[in-house]
């Protein structure tokens, strides 16, 4: 047991074996992978005797998984001694991982619904250099998981610069969703439910057209040969209408349910310098993350949570950086929080840079102009080439301009950036607004970037690039150059003083 | 260089290969002429867009000959520093220095075409100011 590693830290500590149950889960993932596709070949042709074939042969192959599955639960061992984890595993070959305590990123500790019935949990820990998830103890008892999990991020608060008074770090609560909090998420996790909406508006119109003209009642046997063609296009359309929207409902009610269960229960907490989150109803999930380890917050706030003031927090942290698969980026989140919120949240997380009275500058008005020009232009092109040849119905195309035109005055308006005190702001996006906050003392370089449309509005875009391995990057499109060079000197200044 | 070449290759196939229909013959044509004519007039341009500098605090890199892009590099930023030669540049002596940041997006920048011991050069001396403060 662990705990009894953390009675003595100096000594090397005991080794210790995964949970007896990871044999079950390993059992479990062969005969998804094995017996399922089996069963299925049996089901599919019981008379066939290539099909019996291919069902013995997976049957048969599944013994020597299952026999490397018990060879590998008893060939491995962890411990924890007193500043790193030493992983021991490997059959024929033997392999010794040691991950020194101080270089750990983050460690999650997981469940899903079934190892929560078991009572037992797996361990994650990711350090910033692996390209992927650095140690799996897949499982441990839930009790170990947690005591482990808590011995390691002891000693790492040891390890680190700053060691915390061991009285015990201030713990802060930075937010505790409501399960109504996780309904309005899920409600507006997605254009589902706006869209939803329109269809039943547009149904609604459709069934009132129908209404009006004169239709035979609806009785199958007799529609056919009644009705007229408008009045069956109608029925149809209307029938297909009331699928699509069906559709809709339901899954805009799987993505209520989904959060509300996903994110049961959800906590964000700061605890010291890191910052810990938990959720789940079924699977649990709890994460940790140094402070230290923060490169930037995102905030998403999407066309159908702004009228109500909603918005999702991403806390990007410092993930694969060398190529490989883009892990996490956003280890810590919040799914839906109050803009007004914001500030104080992003403040706490990001060590007292204070954005709140920060006013969000324009980019250059030509940005509008060079929008517009993108969304119109290929309209106005298409509608050049076809009409002379197919007919004046393509003028229909022109249209799409006044929407286009309208998409890049909102673009326009919504790009925005500013500097305040240690930080720079990127904003972008009409249809789902992404802020991005970054520090400037975790600006890892600076890029200047001209399209040939952009040098010939005398315009650039700014790139802040941080070590988030998260998806997209902190844009400030289309200022003007001479604006652009001078931000970009003066944060190469401040990043490098 | 390398794409104009196969745009070339690609216009003189297309030109044997359809040596019947007029119209395309000619199309074929003046795509081929026009890659002959970028192969003359690109790789000088690219050659006189890209440049780097070594600053006091970093590294500014400039390049593009249409899409035109300037990248700064702290020299705390730094991660590691390689220099790479394929055999077209063993041939001709030169070698590309590549720089490795922490960063998502420029995590890894390149300054082509050094002759190969000013590459060394310049490696080493990056190596030496690099690091520090990754910021990770």
């Amino acid at each position: 047991m662990p705990s009894e590693a953390m009675a003595a830290p100096t000594a090397v500590a005991r080794p210790h074996r995964l949970h007896a149950f990871t044999l079950l889960f390993q059992a479990i993932t062969i005969a998804r992978a094995f017996l399922l596709p089996a069963i299925a070949a049996v089901l599919g042709s019981a008379d066939d005797d290539v099909g019996r074939m291919i069902t013995i042969g997976i049957g048969v192959l599944t013994v020597p998984a299952l026999v490397l599955a018990i060879a590998k639960y008893a060939t491995f061992r962890y411990r924890l001694n007193a500043a790193e984890l030493v992983i021991d595993s490997g059959i024929l070959v033997h392999r010794r991982r040691i991950i020194p305590v101080a270089r750990i990123q983050n460690i999650d500790v997981q469940q899903t619904w079934l190892q929560r019935i078991c009572g037992v949990a797996e361990l994650r820990v990711e350090t910033a250099g692996a390209e992927r998830t650095e140690a799996v103890l897949s499982v441990l008892g839930r009790d170990v998981a947690d005591a482990l999990r808590a011995e390691l991020l002891a000693r790492r608060a040891d390890a680190g610069a700053a060691p915390p008074e061991h009285a015990g770090p201030p713990v802060e609560l930075l937010a505790r969703l409501s399960v109504r909090d996780l309904a309005v998420a899920g409600a507006t996790a997605n254009e589902a439910g706006l869209v939803a909406a329109i269809l039943a508006g547009g149904l609604q119109l459709l069934e009132d057209l129908t209404r009006r003209i004169p239709l035979p009642d609806l009785d199958p046997t007799r529609l056919a040969p009644a009705t007229s063609g408008v009045g069956v296009a109608l029925v149809a359309a209307a029938g297909l209408a009331a699928l699509a929207l069906a559709i809709l409902v339901i899954g805009w009610v799987l993505s209520i349910a989904g959060a509300m269960i996903g994110y049961y229960g959800f906590t964000l907490e700061r605890v010291g310098d890191e910052l810990h989150k938990r959720y789940g109803l079924l699977g649990r999930r709890e994460s940790s993350v140094p402070l230290r380890r923060v490169q930037a917050v995102r905030i998403e706030e999407s066309l159908l949570r702004r009228p109500f003031g909603l918005a999702a927090l991403k806390i990007e942290t410092a993930g694969s950086a060398a190529g490989g698969r883009p892990r996490g980026g956003a280890e810590a989140f919040l799914p839906i929080v109050r803009v007004a919120n914001v500030p104080a949240l992003v403040e706490s997380v990001l060590d007292g840079l204070d954005p709140a009275g920060v006013r969000i500058r324009p980019v250059d008005r030509l940005a509008r102009r060079r929008l517009a020009i993108r969304y119109t232009a290929p309209v106005l092109f298409l509608t050049a080439a076809l009409t002379p040849f197919f007919g004046t119905g393509w003028l229909l195309l022109l249209g799409l301009v006044p929407p286009g035109l309208f998409l890049a005055d909102r673009g326009y308006r919504h790009r925005g950036w500013a500097v305040g005190d240690g930080f720079v702001i990127a904003r972008n996006g009409f249809l789902n607004r992404i802020t991005w906050i970054v520090p400037e003392h975790k600006i890892q370089t600076l890029h200047l970037r001209q399209t040939p449309f952009q040098r010939r509005h005398g315009l650039a875009t700014l790139t802040v690039d941080t070590a988030s391995g998260g998806r997209g990057e902190a844009r400030v499109i289309d200022l003007a150059r001479e604006d652009a060079e001078a931000l970009l000197e003066s944060l190469a200044r401040r990043v490098a003083p | 260089m390398l794409l104009t070449s196969t745009l070339l290759a690609a216009g003189v196939g297309a030109l044997l290969w359809t040596g019947t229909d007029a119209g395309i013959t000619a199309l074929a044509l003046a795509a081929t002429t026009a890659c002959l004519a970028a192969t003359g007039f690109l790789p000088a341009a690219r050659y006189r867009a890209w440049s780097y500098q070594l600053r006091e605090r970093d590294l500014v890199l400039r390049r593009g000959v249409l899409w035109h892009a300037v990248s700064v590099v702290p020299h705390s930023r730094i991660q590691h520093v390689d220099t790479r030669r394929g055999p077209l540049e063993r041939w001709l002596g030169l070698a590309r220095v590549v720089i490795y940041t922490a960063g998502s997006v420029g995590g890894a920048l390149t300054i082509p075409g050094l002759a190969a011991t000013d590459a060394e050069a310049l490696r080493d001396h990056l190596a030496t100011i690099g690091g520090g403060d990754d910021a990770v």
